[in-house]
């Protein structure tokens, strides 16, 4: 299993000047991987990014949440369903990343895949938390009534229904689908991620599709037709 | 690799990975598309598998509020930016400052004794309140608007954080 220390304790940095851009970017990490061996000035990578960060530079931070804060969040609504607590995670996850930014060693792990194991621990303790004070094995209530002439209703009761599907599933193998599908992490890093095998991975994403495409079998068919009426 | 790629496997690699090929695993991904293009039932099989893709793309995800972005803004880490240059020669001639705008009579006439030392140490309390020699260095800060849940948080957190990484 991959390492997932950030790595030994480094000084305070103090004589570290992280200049966005202009520090050679480390052979083996980038934030986007086509920046490999390149020296990018205007496309920093994360790593250069984070080192900034940890010197107080504010466009620096801007620029990781730029990159990044949109998807944490994504990230964190389809495993938690609403978006007051996506917030709340994304939120940590970045407090998480201003404190850590100078312990941050390029080259250790990938800082993306860092990220994504920040926000989906979080959001899986919160889960776990959840749990007992809540049925969460009721399917929340989507939205009622049948589907009107409006069009964006339509849409918007479909997009709520496809999100008490996924509420429904098992953490585990919420937190798979989430990963693969919607974040479009490959099989390996989900599975570093989430601390098992690429078979295990596959496994869990094989039982939540046929779980939601039993929890969705009637929203399929409307979806077909929404989208043949508008053709 | 090509050759054994069969329908059967290429049907598990959809039902988990669904439809995209940028999705699949790697190792298997150019006998899987290669399948893909030559068997009927293999296209049958994805075209299915687009339409309820597309059906999960419609779970909803916002954007992050500009009140979320600015708290974080606000939370980030702060260069330590000492008012007395870090110089042995500066820090006596500081010492000094202070010693002078307590008593400007010059050393000689200063008085000797506990008085003294209460009267440059009070000065130095004073005045060191104004001064934001970063003690913290690096530290993630977050000023007093965020509000003390988030100061614990960003303060909390200083051990390696695997203590979440279940």
């Amino acid at each position: 299993m991959a390492d997932r220390r950030l790595g030994p304790l480094r000084g305070a940095g103090a004589n570290r000047r992280p200049r966005i851009g202009l520090t050679p970017p480390h052979p083996v990490c980038s934030g986007t991987g086509e920046t490999r061996g390149k020296i990018r000035l205007d496309k920093p990578s994360d790593d250069e990014l984070v080192a900034a960060v940890a010197s107080g530079d504010e466009a620096a931070c801007r620029a990781l949440m730029d990159r990044h804060l949109t998807r944490m969040l994504a990230l964190a609504r389809r495993m938690l369903g609403n978006h007051a607590d996506a917030e709340e995670v994304a939120q940590e996850v970045f407090l998480r990343v201003w404190t850590h930014a100078e312990r941050w060693e390029p080259g250790k792990a990938q800082f993306g895949t860092w990220l994504h194991r920040v926000a989906t621990n979080l959001c899986l303790d919160r889960l776990r938390r959840r749990r007992g004070t809540e049925d969460i094995d009721a399917i929340p209530e989507p939205a009622s009534g049948e589907p009107g002439p409006d069009r964006q209703l339509e849409q918007r009761e479909l997009a709520a229904r496809v999100e008490a599907a996924l509420q429904s599933l098992p953490e585990r193998q919420r937190a798979a689908i989430v990963l693969s599908h919607y974040q479009g992490l490959g099989n390996i890093e989900a599975a570093d991620i989430l601390g098992i095998s690429v078979e295990a991975v596959e496994s869990l994403l094989s039982r939540a599709r046929r779980q939601l495409r039993v929890a969705l079998a009637t929203e399929k068919d409307e979806l077909l037709r929404s989208r043949e009426i508008s053709a | 690799m090509q050759n054994e790629m069969t329908l059967e496997r290429l049907r598990e690699i959809v039902e988990a990975y669904g439809a995209s090929p940028a999705r699949w695993p790697h190792a298997e991904r150019s006998a899987a598309e290669a399948l893909a293009s030559s068997s009927p039932e293999a296209q049958a099989l994805l075209a299915e598998a687009v339409r309820f893709d597309a059906l999960l793309d419609m779970a909803p995800a916002e954007a992050p509020s500009a009140a979320l972005t600015e708290r974080l803004i606000a939370a980030r880490p702060r260069a330590a930016t000492p008012l007395v240059p870090m110089r042995r020669e500066t820090a006596k001639g500081f010492l000094r400052g202070l010693f002078e705008a307590v008593w400007p009579y010059g050393s000689a006439a200063f008085p000797a004794g506990t008085l003294a030392a209460a009267l440059v140490m009070g000065v130095a309390l004073g005045s060191a309140s104004d001064i934001s020699l970063s003690v913290t260095g690096n530290t993630a800060t977050a000023s007093a608007e965020t509000g003390e849940g988030m100061i614990a948080l960003a303060m909390a957190d200083q051990a390696w954080p695997e203590e979440w990484m279940q």
